[in-house]
Formats: structure tokens, sequence, C-alpha cells
């Protein structure tokens, strides 16, 4: 959970909406820094949704066996910084390049606040779906701008020298639950966190997505750039099925005014 | 429909209501361009609503001590996290007087994140975007 969230404990059971209109309870919770914020700027007891339960139930498959990815699904990469998809103390360090680029990046320069692609392996806080077909699987993104991805699952190779693009030229194959995307082809231009982490197009990322169960989907991301990084690293992030969801439209360029109002450099949130 | 469903019931975490002082990740960096330390409260009068993508957004004309009106630029979650939570397009009008708590862009703009507002109809509502963040 972020740092900046506060727990307003022994809140239970379910409460009308109309409910809402009395006056909150003056609960003090911790800030961020050790002091005290009001709860009173922050009483949300309103209609904001509980993140829905996992489904549970055993790893489906299609006729032919092969795993069944198919489905809204929830997170599954990292949004603030990578490092929180790092595992048995692993580093992302980086080179000295990748230093001075990440120190120099700000904030007002992310791709994602300028409604660019999120490239690969940051994912948005919206719904995704994930769409098999024999030959190909397609992610497709409510929010990320509105994209998609493809897969190639129908034994081609990459091209010997294809242009850079945000996503990539990407092709897989399924071992056991889990399908396997190589990538490689990706442009220098997006980020991977709100913190700034760089790469170049020498980024080759091998993923990895295990259906554990029915509700769960693993994501295992190699991250190799031996431009920016000193040594490939594994990101691991879990993604949710959301039966009930659909994915929404999402614009990004509708009606974009944020991004001339960030100031300073990149940061977690 | 939903709206109603929404009226009906709504559920806080039985364990504990989570709240976040600084609500994250929309698609932009929420610490570079609002400050989560320095809450402000307006109550005024809403001028024009834009249910629109990355963010719907209202604006408050809103009187100072002296009688000066300045017309402020609220930020709210993406429609799609709005709708999810139980907001229509109809549940902020022009001409409606409402009150409204968040964070104040650092930049000195008259613009703010909303975190909470009541609504004409006097319902307190969450208008953040700190939901779906489970699974990281």
């Amino acid at each position: 959970m972020n740092k900046y969230c506060i727990t307003l404990a022994a809140l239970a059971a379910s409460l009308p909406l109309s409910a809402q209109n009395r006056p909150s309870a003056g609960a003090v919770a911790t800030s961020p820094a050790g002091g005290s914020v009001q709860a009173a700027t922050a009483p949300a007891v309103g209609n904001r949704r509980r993140a829905p339960e996992r489904p549970k139930g055993p790893t489906p498959h299609l006729a032919d066996g092969t795993v069944d990815l198919s489905g809204v699904w929830n997170g599954g990469g990292p949004i603030g910084d990578i490092a929180q998809g790092l595992k048995n103390g692993e580093k992302a360090e980086m080179t000295p390049a990748g230093e001075r680029l990440f120190k120099s990046r700000q904030s007002k320069d992310d791709p994602e606040a300028n409604c660019l692609p999120t490239g690969v392996p940051r994912i948005a806080p919206y719904p995704w779906r994930i769409v098999q077909t024999p030959t190909h699987v397609f992610f497709l993104f409510e929010g990320n701008i509105h994209s998609f991805r493809q897969i190639f699952v129908d034994g081609r190779k990459h091209p010997d020298d294809p242009d850079p693009t945000w996503y990539g030229h990407s092709i897989g194959h399924y071992e056991g639950n889990s399908l396997i995307v190589d990538t490689i082809g990706y442009n220098d231009k997006f980020w991977f966190d709100f913190a700034g982490h760089p790469h170049s197009e020498s980024l080759h990322t091998i993923e990895k997505y295990t259906r554990s169960d029915l509700g769960t989907l693993e994501v295992e991301t190699q991250i190799i750039d031996p431009v920016y990084y000193v040594k490939p690293f594994t990101l691991h992030f879990t993604a949710t099925l959301r039966p009930k969801e659909e994915l929404m439209e999402y614009i990004c360029q509708e009606n974009q005014v944020d991004a001339q109002h960030l100031i300073g450099g990149a940061g977690l949130n | 429909m939903r709206a109603k469903t929404a009226k009906s019931a709504v559920l806080i975490a039985a364990a504990g209501l989570l709240v976040c002082a600084a609500p994250m990740f929309a698609h932009h960096s929420f610490a570079a361009e609002y400050d989560a330390n320095k809450p402000v409260s307006f109550k005024g009068t809403v001028t024009k609503v834009e249910w629109t993508n990355p963010h719907a957004r209202f604006y408050v004309d809103v009187k100072d001590a002296n009688g000066k009106v300045t017309n402020w630029n609220f930020e709210l979650a993406s429609p799609n996290v709005l709708s999810r939570n139980g907001w229509t397009r109809h549940s902020l009008k022009e001409g409606d007087t409402i009150s409204v708590q968040g964070s104040q862009a650092k930049d000195g703009a008259f613009l703010a994140n909303a975190r909470t507002v009541t609504l004409a109809d006097g319902r307190k509502v969450f208008a953040g975007s700190n939901t779906d963040n489970e699974g990281k």
C-alpha cells in the first residue's frame, strides 16, 4: 500500500449513502512525515468502490489445452517505481549514463502524463483485457491511451532490424500455464515508471504471464538493457481478474491539462 | 441504476477504511502537481463541468472575504473511475452550490485536486483517483 495511505480503523459494515450527510468523525491519522493530518480533509465516506475480491478457482484452459489467459485484468506492472517489483534483494542498478538520464528527468516530461503510451512493463491504473487467437494475443488497454499490444504466437521470428516503436516487436509461445513474450525493437521514449527509470533502444524484455489460478495472473518481466543497466533484472507483479468489468473508452488526449502544471524532478507519485 | 445501487448501500472495508492523503496513480504524478500537505476547502457555485478524460473537471466561482470572485478549476478522477464509483455526468451541474476539499496546485494556479465534494443535495462523495491499485 502506498506510503501516503492512512487507515481509519474499525469502520465496518455497509452504510447507506444518506449517512454520508452526518458529520464525520474527526479522526486523526499519521502523515507520511510522521505528523498528523486532518482526517477532515479526507473522510471519503463516499461512494468509492471497494476493490472486488479476487475470483477463486482453477486455471482455465482452452479446448486444445492451451492456458486461457482471456479476460479483464487489473494491475500487473509498475506504476510508481519499478523497485516495487524487485525481489530477493535484487537491484535495478543503472550504468553511469543511466543514472545521469534518470536524475535529469522532470515530471512534466513523463510521456504517461502527456498522454503517450506506457510501453513495457509499466501499467496504467485502469483495467485491460487479454484476447487470444491461435495466431495473435492482444492486450487491449483502457487507460494507457486506449491502445493495444499485439503478440505474434504463430511461430514467426523477430525481423532483423525492426523500426523502434512504443511496444516493440513481440513474439510469444506457451509453456504450461504461461505465455512467454519476447520483445525487441522498442523506442527509447517511454519511461518505466513515475520515477523516470530510463531505457535505451537496446531494451529487450522477456515477459512470463502465468495464470496460476482463475483470478491470478503472475507477471514476471526480465529487463535487459546493457546501455542503461549494469545487468538484467526481473520484476514481479500480479494482475487480478475482474470478471464483471468491461473496458470503457479513455481518450487521454481529450482534455489533458496536467502536464503544464507538473513541477520538479520525476518522482514516485 | 448504478447510482441507485450506490445509494442503497455503500460498502466500507470491514477491516478499516483505507483513505489516501494523496490520491495516487492518475496518469500523472500527483506529488509533482499538488501539495497533499496543504488541504484547501471551498464553497461556491459551479460554472462548468467537463466530463472528459483523462480527468473530469469542474469550475467553481469562489468569493473571498472581500467579495472578489475567483474561478477555480477542480480536477476529479477520470469519468471511468467516477462512473465505477457511482457518479454520473449529472452528479455536478452548472449552477449547483457545492463545497469541495482537496489539494491546491503547487505552481500557484487556481487549480486543485478535489478529494471530497459535497454535492448540491448534501451528499458528500469521494472524488479521487486512488482505486484499483491492488496487485501493485
